[in-house]
């Protein structure tokens, strides 16, 4: 009897049959289920559990007078001169392992939604002397008490955006910065507006946190486009002139490639994302990439000194550039393949399929110096990249003196051409 | 980059209608400074090459090509709109 039951339970289902679901949902359930939010995806819980919002005191000897050392990257108390640094994110929750395996939409706790109603100004409460202490978020996470001097943190998840899940501390000092500025600019003085030179002053330069959304992600790209590949090329006489003609076989070429990238990096401040050309976003943008695999689990004290500018732009609103991106890594990883077709590809259609991506949020550290021009009501950047020294920057031109360069090139060259044509008459 | 333009200039000059064609290299050597310092100043073309500075693991390309078509003549010394090496020019999406 068992077996019988066993037997008619291994039957094959007929696979036209019409499967039960259930019973039909009402039009409204449908709806509701249509309009409805997606799931949220599975989070990595990166949270520094031994550091609390307020005073947070030196292990050594308790003080709350701690700041980055940048010659060390490490923490240093300005009192008992201990130092000590945070642990890396990388190991500490695994961020480099697993690429190859990801799943869906993984976003770390520092990464998630920002509240729209999250206000940026928050109220602590003096651990030292109890006095209210307020930190502006948006460009802070830092304070000292008016009243003691201690300095307080923020160093608990704040549902604005404020506080990433990991940071990677300066390297670069002030002096090797406004160096590295200076080094810049002077090669660009000849055709710089006059202002600019005037008013340079690069010891003005700013240590600014920036916030990015560090990704992996696993994917795969495929390719749709026409080649084409030579196979004849000859010289017609027509007239006095001779004529070049080619042949061509036509293909429909098709490419697919999977790939993972590893902390892939993007802006996570609207305000930085804009690269439309009436900004100079493009020159922060191009310091990157930093070496994102030793930043460290977020302790605010990492700030102390400097400004910082808080995400705004959610996981969600930068899938599309994510996807962008991958398309783009896509087609150069595929263009090696491309050799055979000597009269080149036109690509035509293109897809990316993200398999799985890993979220983490951190603020970079970039020294700044802006300027902005009056006539043109352009804000003008040179950006060092504080871990790597790479240097970047805008500066403002002299049109008069471009154009009188241009003018003489011009003149120039066509006097010889002036020359020529006289000289072969 | 002037040098080599105007080589051209005379190469294309000699080939087709003579050299009046020279008269173009004091306009176009005028255009080309004021674009070269331009962009050495201002850095408005510059950008993160994230295709390159990512670490990027990539399976083998997975390859197919059919022939479609075969053009017997023409002047044209490659194919129209490549852009194969545009990889940041987005082209029609498939979902």
């Amino acid at each position: 009897m068992t077996i019988g039951a066993q037997g008619d339970a291994q039957q094959p289902r007929d696979p036209d049959a019409p499967v039960f679901d259930g019973p039909p949902l009402s039009l409204e359930e449908e709806l509701a289920a249509a309009r409805a939010e997606p799931e949220p995806g599975p989070s990595i819980d990166i949270i520094n559990e031994s550091l609390a919002d307020g005073l947070n005191r030196c292990p050594k000897c308790g003080s709350t007078d701690v700041r980055l050392r940048g010659s060390t990257a490490m923490l240093m108390c300005l009192f008992c001169r201990h130092q000590w640094e945070e642990a890396r994110v990388e190991e500490e929750f695994g961020l480099g392992e697993g690429i190859h395996d990801l799943k869906g939409t993984v976003v770390a706790t520092g990464a998630e939604a920002i509240s729209a109603d999250a206000e940026d100004v928050i109220t602590l409460k003096c651990g030292g002397c109890g006095a209210d202490v307020i930190v502006d978020t948006d460009h802070a996470l830092n304070a000292r008490c008016h009243w003691c001097r201690h300095t307080l943190n923020i160093n608990e998840r704040t549902p604005n955006g404020a506080v990433p899940d990991a940071v990677l501390p300066f390297k670069l000092t002030h002096v090797e910065a406004v160096e590295k500025i200076r080094e810049f600019a002077s090669k660009r003085r000849l055709f710089a507006h006059p202002r600019f030179k005037k008013e340079f002053v690069p010891e003005n330069v700013l240590g600014v946190y920036l916030p990015y959304l560090v990704i992996d992600a696993r994917a795969d790209a495929a390719y749709v486009g026409t080649g084409e590949v030579q196979t004849r090329r000859w010289t017609e006489k027509q007239g006095d002139n001779s004529v070049t003609y080619y042949a061509a076989d036509v293909y429909r070429v098709n490419r697919s490639v999977d790939f993972t990238v590893d902390d892939l990096t993007i802006e996570g401040a609207a305000g930085r994302a804009e690269f439309d050309g009436s900004e100079t976003n493009n020159i922060i943008n191009t310091i990157l990439p930093f070496d994102t695999k030793n930043a460290v689990k977020w302790n605010s004290s990492y700030l102390v000194g400097f400004t910082s500018e808080k995400r705004d732009r959610d996981v969600g609103d930068m899938k599309p550039v994510l996807e962008d991106q991958l398309l783009s890594i896509g087609r150069s990883q595929v263009h090696a393949s491309l050799a055979q077709f000597d009269r080149g590809v036109r690509w035509e259609q293109e897809q990316v399929n993200v398999a799985g991506s890993r979220w983490v949020s951190m603020y970079l550290p970039v020294w700044l110096y802006s300027y902005y021009q009056e006539d043109t009501k352009m804000l003008h950047y040179i950006a060092v990249n504080a871990r790597t020294g790479e240097t970047m920057g805008s500066v403002p031109v002299s049109q008069w003196r471009l154009i009188a360069a241009a003018m003489t090139v011009g003149t120039f060259l066509e006097g010889i051409a002036g020359y020529i044509l006289v000289a072969s008459a | 980059m002037i040098a080599t333009m105007f080589t051209e200039i005379v190469v294309m000059a000699s080939d087709d209608d003579g050299l009046v064609w020279l008269l173009a290299a004091g306009p176009a050597g005028a255009a080309a400074t004021y674009w070269a310092l331009y962009r050495y100043y201002r850095n408005n073309d510059k950008s993160h090459a994230f295709e390159r500075d990512t670490l990027i693991e990539a399976q083998p390309v997975q390859s197919q090509e059919e022939k479609i078509n075969h053009i017997s003549r023409t002047r044209d010394s490659d194919i129209d709109g490549d852009n194969s090496e545009q990889h940041r020019k987005r082209v029609e999406r498939l979902r």
